[in-house]
């Protein structure tokens, strides 16, 4: 192809790097059915695991017989806490500095607790096996409310840490005491209370739910007994953490062991944990010397696979008359469930929680969040956002709201009088962070422009009088919230998990033809990194994105990478992507210098090669310098054209957005319409406005879920009441309302490219704009604070005890 | 879980009082029950396989009778475990009044906890499945006890 034929268009279009709306590469296969899950891969003589599980929340295991079970036609084995001692597994670490039991060992805490694992020929025989397990139980007290957890005669649920004053994260305060973590000035913080003109204090719950990705967790583990290697696929968020774990607790060598995570289907924050069922498929095979896989059924990945959420939060905030913050003080009572598994960078026990103060300039803070256990399963992972960000954004988000109605102020007046402004960047914040780059007032005026804001209130306000008037029953909403995310852990300075850095990285090999490939150390389990990595690529080198492979999940061909959760691939391996290709570019530069016969300085870059300054005729395309740099590089200089990078970020991004709801609630059935939802983000450079789009939708779907039904209940006996998709709220495309978004740009200074990740930030804003818009709507009625989720029953109750009913 | 209800048998007191007492009869009417061993005049062991939405499974129970009060009522309470589909316990209050000389009508208050499997299933499977099985074991008890008045 001769280039000099095409325009700059034409050259720049050709590419599809950065900025172009790219079609999904990946979907070629996903919308065929040809995509390649756990599930599908299939080994000879592969076996089948399956587990019993605990009917009880609490009880003391008095026996377990596994004689009749190993009877079962097609079971060949049956493992249990005591097969497990025999190789120390046992119990395994997790990664919150705690230790879980694989199985149960001579207690369960929580109702679907793993007691035995079943190895058979098929999931059937494992089934009847399964059944066949006979398991004596001793029914034990039961402790399902985290706010009776340290009471004196709460019941020890532990045993094996009972008498440990001290924990992972420092003191413990009592025997279902996990962890105290404390932020900020406390003195400070007493002192703007005590002299604040306005005061707000509500305890504020994040209700538990889970991730729920379609695809359930599972591996399928084959160990080579005469290489002494193992072999798992597994639906992993981040396989090479998974491999180095797996070597830490089972004393594999790392390089005996492939951990490969094919096509996954969604994980939301599902998919880091190191779970009991990987344990068990592990030891299977090597104790039968043949592949057995494990997969999870809906009811085992709904209340027994790491849940997300439930935080208790009491939060108050001080202000002047005026409505100026003047200070915040938290306190979280987290419920982490029987075991601490909660998949945070292993320094913070309750993740990034400390962004509290949101995208508000407060002067002084304070945070306490005490951890605590209870009967219910463990977990506590980042579903669709950055580590705690979602809670720590609905606690503000809320308060904000109360503060406003207290103060009889608009709610988006108190915030754009809030909001920490353009010239504060970078900000540090009360409570530690340094926000890198934001422009908070833009962002929030062309929100407010866009709904036509000031036109709703007033239909609102006559809304109000009709309703007061008995002339209608519906009653409506607006929700406002302005959110700040902080993505892409981690720097190695502040973040890491079990003493891994948490940098990523990517390696990009050129072929002589001028294609190539990229592999990266995150995984994509639906964010269409096949698609991106290789549009940053092809603006960095210009290549064209549809010559780039991409390559992720396979921990014997990739570079060590941490993963994708907690929207870290852009921010961290996009920046990988960028060094990598910026290194690739410079070797090109030096054979493009000397065949065009001219100092690397007299080279400038031109959209897909090297010209000199000022000749414009004498040029050297990327296609051309590939060929070269194979077969006749200049002279000392070696061939080939490959680099690797390891990115350790200098700092967190910090995206953000403006997000307006607008709903009608009818009074006397609770029924909701979202009639309007408007979602403005800014997360920096956009690399494909079409998956960033595809992204908002997907997390907007999941935040309306979360905060209009979905969640994981238990009863007063410990039982989980949301154990199907008949009970836990998934919406489908009838319930979901229409989504409009848009964006501003705020770069990232310290990022190659300047992009944020944003894969959450819908998340981590939708949940508190619809509840806001359900509290606004219930304001006028006398509501200050109604728990989520807001559901059809729940709405009805709050206009019942407001007396609207 | 809480149920009560009412029904009209057409037998006397009497009868109906010595049915609720016979372990043949109850084995006949109780749905799904395999084998139920009288122990002593108060005490019965049960087996009795239910289906409960998408879960099937065979309960094993301990049954007790107390606030012994013949004809007119009594306490039925037990337990039963269903393995990893769970397990119910609870009792029922059953008492008996005469609805004129040939019919009785029975009363009962079911107060019952359900767990494992069974009682995640949700509230609305549960209750649903309790009064079809209460629906089909009065059903049953009153075709028993009718032929049992011809017989009489």
């Amino acid at each position: 192809m001769n280039d000099m034929t095409l325009t700059r268009e034409q050259r720049e279009a050709r590419l599809e790097g950065m900025g172009c709306k790219r079609k999904r590469v990946e979907d070629i296969r996903f919308t065929q059915g040809k995509g390649q899950y756990v599930d599908d891969v299939k080994l000879p003589g592969m076996l089948h695991g399956d587990f019993v599980r605990s009917p009880y929340p609490h009880a003391r295991i008095k026996s377990i017989s596994t004689e009749k079970a190993l009877k079962v036609p097609g079971v060949l084995a049956v493992l249990t806490a005591e097969t497990l001692k025999t190789v120390n597994l046992a119990w395994m670490p997790t990664l919150a500095g705690d230790v879980q039991m694989v199985l149960a060992d001579g207690k369960v805490l929580f109702q679907n607790q793993e007691v035995a694992f079943v190895v058979a020929t098929d999931r059937y025989a494992a089934d009847d096996g399964i059944n066949a397990v006979e398991v004596e139980y001793e029914q034990l007290a039961v402790l399902v409310d985290p706010f009776k957890a340290m009471d004196a005669d709460a019941p020890v649920l532990r045993e094996d840490i009972k008498d440990k004053t001290d924990g992972a994260h420092g003191p413990r305060k009592h025997y279902n005491h996990i962890f105290e973590w404390t932020v900020g000035d406390k003195d400070l913080t007493d002192a703007a209370f005590r002299k604040a003109e306005v005061t707000i204090k509500e305890m504020i719950s994040y209700h538990r739910t889970h991730p729920s990705p379609l695809e359930t967790c599972q591996c399928l583990c084959a160990f080579d007994k005469v290489k002494g290697e193992l072999t798992i696929y597994g639906t992993f968020q981040a396989p090479h953490v998974i491999r180095t774990v797996v070597s830490l607790i089972a004393k594999l060598p790392e390089q005996k062991i492939h951990v490969i995570a094919p096509d996954i289907g969604g994980g939301f924050g599902n998919k880091v944990g190191a779970y009991p069922g990987y344990i068990c498929a592990a030891v299977a095979s090597i104790v039968t010397g043949k592949p057995v896989k494990w997969v999870e059924d809906r009811i085992e990945n709904l209340t027994a696979t790491s849940f997300a959420r439930d935080y208790h939060m009491t939060t108050e905030i001080a202000a002047t008359k005026e409505g100026k913050v003047t200070g915040l003080r938290v306190h979280v009572l987290a419920d982490h469930g029987a075991f601490d598994a909660c998949a945070d960078p292993s320094k913070w026990p309750a993740g990034f929680f400390n962004i509290v103060t949101g995208s508000y300039d407060f002067p002084v803070a304070h945070l306490a969040v005490d951890g605590v256990y209870t009967n219910k399963a463990p977990g506590g992972v980042a579903y669709r956002c950055s580590f705690r960000v979602t809670e720590a954004a609905y606690c503000i988000e809320r308060a904000m709201d109360i503060l406003a109605r207290k103060l009889g102020m608009d709610p988006a007046e108190l915030r754009l009088k809030n909001f920490v402004r353009p010239e504060q960047f970078p900000y540090h914040s009360a409570l530690g962070w340094e926000y890198d780059s934001g422009d908070y007032h833009t962002a929030m005026k062309k929100a407010l422009e866009s709904v036509k804001y000031a036109e709703l209130r007033k239909e609102q306000a006559a809304k109000r009088e009709a309703f007061r008037r008995g002339e209608t029953r519906e009653i409506m909403g607006i929700g406002i919230s302005f959110f700040t995310e902080i993505v892409g852990a981690g720097p190695s300075k502040n973040c890491d998990i079990l003493g891994i850095a948490m940098f990523d990285s990517c390696e990009i090999r050129l072929h002589p033809t001028g294609s190539g490939i990229a592999r990266v150390g995150t995984k994509s389990q639906g964010q269409g990194h096949e698609t991106t990595w290789a549009q940053i690529i092809a603006s960095e080198i210009g290549i064209p994105a549809d010559d780039i492979m991409v390559e992720e999940g396979n921990t014997d061909t990739a570079p060590y990478g941490l993963g994708t959760y907690g929207s870290r691939s852009t921010p961290v391996a996009g920046a990988a992507i960028a060094m990598a290709a910026r290194k690739i570019k410079a070797k090109a530069q030096m054979i493009a210098a000397y065949k065009l016969e001219v100092h690397e300085d007299d080279l400038e870059w031109d959209i897909d090669g090297f010209r000199v300054k000022g000749l414009p005729e004498k040029f050297l395309g990327m296609k051309d310098i590939c060929w070269i740099a194979y077969n006749a590089p200049p002279p000392g200089l070696e061939p080939g054209l490959e680099a690797v990078s390891y990115y350790d970020p200098p700092n967190m991004t910090y995206p953000f957005g403006a997000y307006i709801c607008v709903m009608d609630i009818d009074v006397d059935t609770g029924v909701y319409k979202v009639r309007r939802f408007y979602a403005l983000d800014d997360c920096g450079t956009r690399i494909n406005p079409m998956i960033i789009e595809g992204q908002v939708h997907g997390g907007l779907t999941e935040a309306f879920a979360i905060a209009m039904g979905q969640e994981i209940r238990y009863d007063e006996a410990g039982n989980v009441m949301t154990g199907s998709f008949m009970d836990f709220f998934l919406p489908t495309a009838v319930e979901t309302p229409h989504w409009e978004t848009d964006f501003t740009v705020t770069p990232s200074p310290h990022h190659p490219i300047g992009a944020k990740g944003v894969g959450e930030s819908p998340n981590v804003g939708g949940v508190p704009c619809f509840s806001n818009a359900v509290n606004d709507a219930y304001s006028f009625l006398g509501a200050t604070h109604i728990q989520m989720p807001h559901d059809f029953w729940r709405n009805w109750k709050a206009a019942k005890e407001l007396g609207a009913v | 879980m809480d149920m009560n209800g009412q029904e009209r048998i057409e037998a006397p007191v009497a009868i109906v009082w010595a049915a609720l007492n016979d372990p043949e009869v109850l084995k006949r009417c109780i749905p799904g029950c395999e084998t139920l061993e009288k122990r002593s005049d108060t005490e019965m062991a049960a087996t009795v396989t239910l289906r409960v939405g998408p879960v099937k499974a065979s309960f094993n129970g301990e049954v007790q009778l107390i606030n012994l009060n013949p004809p007119h009522s009594y306490t039925i309470q037990g337990e039963g475990k269903g393995g990893i589909a769970g397990f119910a316990k609870g009792g029922a209050d059953v008492s008996l009044t005469e609805d004129g000389p040939q019919a009785t009508l029975l009363a009962y208050t079911v107060k019952a906890e359900v767990g494992g499997k069974i009682a995640q299933l949700g509230a609305r499977l549960i209750d649903s499945t309790s009064r079809k099985l209460a629906g089909q074991f009065f059903a049953n008890f009153g075709k028993e006890l009718a032929g049992q008045e011809i017989k009489a």
